[in-house]
């Protein structure tokens, strides 16, 4: 059974990059959407082991997903990464004031993720 | 508002809806030097069927999952309650209690006629290993994980139980556990 | 990080579109110089900036990242209210937007010449000079409100700078919490969004998990407007929402600044929410005519100025709705977009099912000619439905349809890091990945490929001390080639190392009991060699870490049939080894029509289906008993799907009919309701239920029970061969 991965970002080519360095770790499955109302949507249909979020979208941001995810019984445990770009600092600190459990700065090595994604997911 | 808590289990998914793969408790090491020289105890499922309390060996369980919305397969066996989808494998659920004649007939608990209160809040599916491919078995409630010893195992005496689908009886204290040969029960 | 092309062309298509609304934007900012700043504009390029910065930072490259940084720097400044946006300012934007442009192309050519780079560096600076200038520290006004702390913790830096100009504009602000439908909340949203910016601004939209006294999802929007709240009330009234107040509308604010007042002053301090005046109608227009980009509002000083009022800011470049930025094409298929497409082809079937029974029946009321045109005419509708509907179709397939390579790229990736860990040299080529397949393929083969390619690296090459002492190249070469052989994609994964130990995989064979001695001293090679794909069989003595998971090749062959496809291996001592998978282009995947009956939920595959009509219960004819309908000129039996199935049947006036089967052996199959076209995965039910008469399958349609697939074949064998066919065929 592999492990589903929910990637948030607006960014086509970042969502794309993301997804590829995601489903590099073996038995994970990428599942990408570029909005939070999406996000809610899928949340809802699947049952998702870990959320990768962007925190800047237009309609529902990142920080209200996290603190959606967060604040939801089948959500509250499950592991959420922020990734940020440079800059913004008072965003990303709300972030993880909200629960994100890590969060990356663009660019990052597809490494850096695949190893954040084994050590969350308990992945030998 | 009782359809909201409804819509909402439905929204998300319950994480607790997969009891998961069954733990064998491993006899302590003291324990296993002790019992080298006696008997060996088996490990049995045991589980309540109507009022009545039945055990499988352990092994032949694969999970045991609470009770997800069934989808009716038409035309089928009248011990054949329906399908789930578990982890994207389909799999058969069957009732054993109408063969067991604790019920008249099999409880409707797929489709839209599904019977109000045939299943509770303790009602469980034991997925059980089949060579023919694993199935479902209902049951109203699980109990717990019990080890008997052969000399705890009474074989069944004439006039007691109404098929080869029962084993023996297992007494543990005071209590009766009613040994069941899944595989003939279904079949 | 080195980009790959596919990265680098991925890298060039999006930065091309962020530029596109980047200059559509600019351009309306330049066109209102000295205007009062809609909060919006301001906020979307920003948004373009920081999308710019997070691409190119992502895919590393530096100099566009690095002036799309200083770019959203001072953008943020400006929408914050920190600077005010002066010629300078606005000029100082469209030449980085010109650089951007520049930048680019040296990009998209992968070039990088010292003019470009300087340029760049020197419009940076330049921006970097209006961010020193300037900052204005507010108090914070939003410790006067009854936020929650929760509510204020979500919210982004802008959003509460915006919230802090409502305030300090003396604009009332309100929770509106919405209760919406788990269903439909995006539309309910959308209604909720669109009547409330006509009255103000949304500052923040908060999903909630608790969702109080409703049925569904809640939402706590933060909005600020000039409106009495009962007013506000009143214009929801329709809508599922309260309204709480958090600050209340003051008449005179603490700054006195009457509206008309701040829309004619042509540097306000701020930017501020939109308000509709004819004043501000006039004004906005005048500097227009020139440029001429947006025709939606020219003519700027007659007609009444209401009628003239754009009814959102946003609209001319769709910004500001949740939807409208997703609209691009990506070249990973988004699951949402997906969704809507496969709806927008069940409506269509619908519409096409419902023109087909009209024209049917007009052509046959056998009215005079005004009916039957009519007829024709709809005939006629009816065949253009069919050919958008194809059309439509064919397009979802071809957005379903994925390179290949997108997998290779990930292989690689696998390789390399594999090699490392193990200490040992590997080429990785691959060939191919421009070879299409559906995507749901490509995800399942994903783990296959994955783990074939694992095994190559892992056991399958040597180390270059080991392959020097062979005389081999000390670098070894793993190879994946994909090619399209008519309907069939063959993928083959090739390595120059050791191959397969046919002795061993003998050895384990009769140690394992898998085979007796005689047996395994039978068999050739090449029958040894594919005993690796038995369950449990391993030659490895213990499972390597980085194969991993300690999952066998008979799982890859298990997932390999899953998708109709095979996998065959062959091998020779101390030269290597290639497995060969031959999978279908489609197949797995069936379009099938979800239709009701009884309340049950069932799927057909379309491709079985021939014609899809409705008949009125009269309509139904019997001989000998059995029933039947006619469908133009012919006659055929009918099954009711709910009296085959036992099902309780429900009472309906009108029926739909799957016409399903070929020439002589054709069934209408009648069903209660259609709900939709989707493509399915189906799962044979297998074990005790292969048999299951009338049933292909089961198949996941998102729901939380399983959906069964109809096997129309066998009806129609059920049916039409148990029962004399009705002679008027």
């Amino acid at each position: 059974m592999a492990y589903k991965i929910l990637i948030v970002e607006d960014s086509k080519a970042s969502r794309e990059f993301i997804a590829s360095a995601v489903e590099s770790v073996g038995g994970v499955e990428a599942f990408t959407t570029s909005t939070g109302f999406d996000a809610l949507k899928l949340l809802s249909r699947q049952r998702f082991d870990l959320i990768i979020t962007d925190l800047n979208m237009p309609g529902i941001n990142g920080l209200e997903l996290i603190n959606f995810v967060k604040k939801s019984p089948t959500y509250r445990e499950t592991p959420l990464f922020v990734i940020t770009t440079e800059g913004r600092e008072q965003d990303r600190a709300k972030g993880l004031a909200l629960g994100a459990a890590e969060y990356l700065v663009k660019p990052f090595e597809p490494q850096q993720l695949e190893g954040l994604l084994m050590r969350y997911l308990n992945i030998a | 508002m009782a359809a909201f808590a409804d819509i909402l289990k439905q929204f998300f998914y319950a994480p607790d809806e997969d009891v998961g793969e069954l733990f064998r408790p491993s006899i302590p090491a003291d324990e296993m030097t002790l019992l080298a020289s006696q008997e060996r105890p088996g490990e049995y499922l045991a589980f309540f069927l109507a009022q009545e309390c039945y055990a499988i060996p352990i092994d032949q369980v694969r999970e045991i999952v609470r009770v997800p919305p069934l989808t009716e397969i038409p035309r089928s066996a009248d011990n054949l309650l329906g399908v789930i989808k578990l982890r994207g494998e389909i799999l058969p659920v069957y009732d054993v209690k109408m063969r067991l004649k604790l019920c008249e007939r099999p409880p409707k608990i797929a489709g839209p006629e599904v019977e109000p209160g045939s299943l509770t809040s303790t009602s469980r599916i034991l997925i059980v290993r089949d060579p023919e491919g694993d199935v479902g078995v209902l049951v109203d409630a699980v109990r717990e994980v019990i080890r008997l010893k052969p000399s705890e195992i009474e074989s069944l005496a004439p006039g007691i139980g109404g098929g080869d689908h029962l084993v023996g009886l297992g007494h543990l204290g005071t209590d009766l556990f009613i040994l069941l040969d899944i595989h003939k029960a279904l079949a | 990080m080195t980009t790959s092309t596919k990265g680098l062309s991925d890298f060039v298509a999006e930065a091309t579109e962020i530029l596109d609304a980047l200059s559509r934007d600019l351009a309306i900012l330049d066109r209102r110089r000295g205007e009062r700043l809609e909060p919006d504009l301001v906020n979307g390029i920003f948004r373009s900036a920081h999308s710019l910065k997070g691409l190119a930072a992502m895919f590393g490259e530096q100099r566009i990242a690095q002036l799309a940084h200083q770019t959203e720097d001072l953008l943020d400044r400006l929408r914050l209210g920190r600077i005010e946006l002066t010629e300078k300012v606005v000029d100082a934007l469209i030449e980085s937007f010109d650089t951007f442009q520049v930048v680019l192309a040296e990009t998209s050519r992968r070039e990088r010449s010292a003019v470009a780079t300087e340029r760049a560096e020197a419009v940076s600076q330049k921006l970097a000079q209006f961010i020193d200038s300037g900052t204005v520290e507010q108090s914070d006004a939003l410790d006067q409100l009854e936020l929650d702390t929760q509510v204020r913790n979500v919210l982004t830096e802008y959003e509460e700078h915006r919230l802090r100009e409502n305030l300090r504009e003396g604009m009332a602000v309100w929770k509106v919490r919405a209760v919406f439908d788990l269903s439909d909340f995006d539309q309910g949203l959308a209604r909720l969004n669109s009547k409330l910016k006509s009255l103000g601004e949304v500052i923040s939209t908060l999903p909630s998990a608790d969702p109080g006294d409703g049925t569904g999802i809640a939402f706590d929007i933060i909005f600020g407007g000039k409106v009495e709240t009962e007013k506000l009330r009143l214009a929801l009234t329709a809508l599922p929402a309260s309204v709480h107040p958090l600050f209340q509308f003051q008449p005179q604010p603490a700054e006195p600044s009457l509206p008309l007042e701040r829309l004619v002053s042509p540097t306000p301090p701020g930017a501020e929410p939109e308000h509709r005046s004819p004043v501000r109608v006039a004004v906005s227009n005048a500097p227009q005519q020139a440029s001429g980009a947006l025709p939606a509002y020219a003519n700027p000083r007659f007609g009444t100025a209401d009628a003239m009022v754009r009814p959102s800011p946003k609209q001319p470049d769709g910004e500001g709705d949740p939807v409208g930025r997703g609209l691009t094409q990506t070249v990973r298929v988004d699951i949402g977009r997906l969704d809507s497409l496969m709806d927008a082809v069940g409506e269509l079937l619908l519409i096409k099912a419902n023109v087909a029974r009209l024209a049917e029946q007009a052509s046959r009321g056998g009215k005079p000619p005004p009916g039957q045109l009519w007829g024709h005419e709809l005939h006629r509708e009816s065949r253009l439905l069919e050919r958008k509907l194809d059309d439509l179709q064919k397009g979802i397939l071809e957005v379903r349809m994925v390179p290949l390579g997108q997998v290779f790229d990930k292989l690689a990736r696998t390789v390399r890091r594999i090699a490392r860990e193990s200490g040992k040299e590997v080429d990785f080529l691959m060939r191919g990945g421009e070879v299409e397949v559906d995507k749901l393929i490509v995800e399942a083969l994903s783990d296959p490929l994955m783990h074939i390619v694992r095994n190559a690296v892992d056991h399958g090459v040597e180390t270059p001390d080991e392959r020097e002492r062979l005389s081999k190249r000390p670098r070894a070469a793993v190879a994946i080639r994909a090619m399209q052989r008519g309907n069939q994609v063959v993928i083959e994964i090739s390595d120059d190392g050791r191959g397969l130990d046919e002795e061993r995989i003998r050895e384990v064979a009769v140690r394992t009991g898998i085979l007796t001695r005689a047996q395994a001293e039978e068999m050739t090679p090449r029958e040894l060699q594919r005993l690796i794909f038995l369950p449990g069989f391993s030659t490895a003595s213990r499972v390597s870490e980085l194969s991993g998971r300690g999952v066998g090749l008979d799982v890859v062959k298990t997932n390999i049939s899953r998708l109709s496809g095979m996998i065959d291996t062959h091998s020779e001592r101390g030269v290597g080894s290639t497995f060969t998978i031959t999978l279908p282009e489609t197949l797995a995947i069936v379009r099938a029509l979800v239709v009701s009956v009884s309340g049950r939920v069932y799927a057909v595959p379309l491709n079985a289906v021939s014609e899809i009509t409705s008949i009125a219960e009269s309509e139904v004819r019997t001989v000998e008993g059995r029933e039947v309908i006619g469908l133009r000129g012919k006659t055929i039996p009918l099954a009711r799907l709910a009296r085959v199935f036992e099902l309780p049947e429900t009472e309906l006036r009108r029926r739909f009919i799957l016409v399903v089967g070929l020439a002589h052996r054709r069934l209408g199959i009648a069903v209660d309701e259609l709900l939709g076209q989707q493509d399915v995965v189906v799962k044979p039910l297998g074990g005790r239920l292969r048999h299951t008469p009338g049933i292909a399958g089961a198949t996941d349609l998102g729901d939380r029970n399983p959906v069964l697939v109809l096997d129309t074949g066998a009806l129609i064998e059920e049916v039409v061969n148990s029962e004399r066919r009705p002679e008027l065929v």
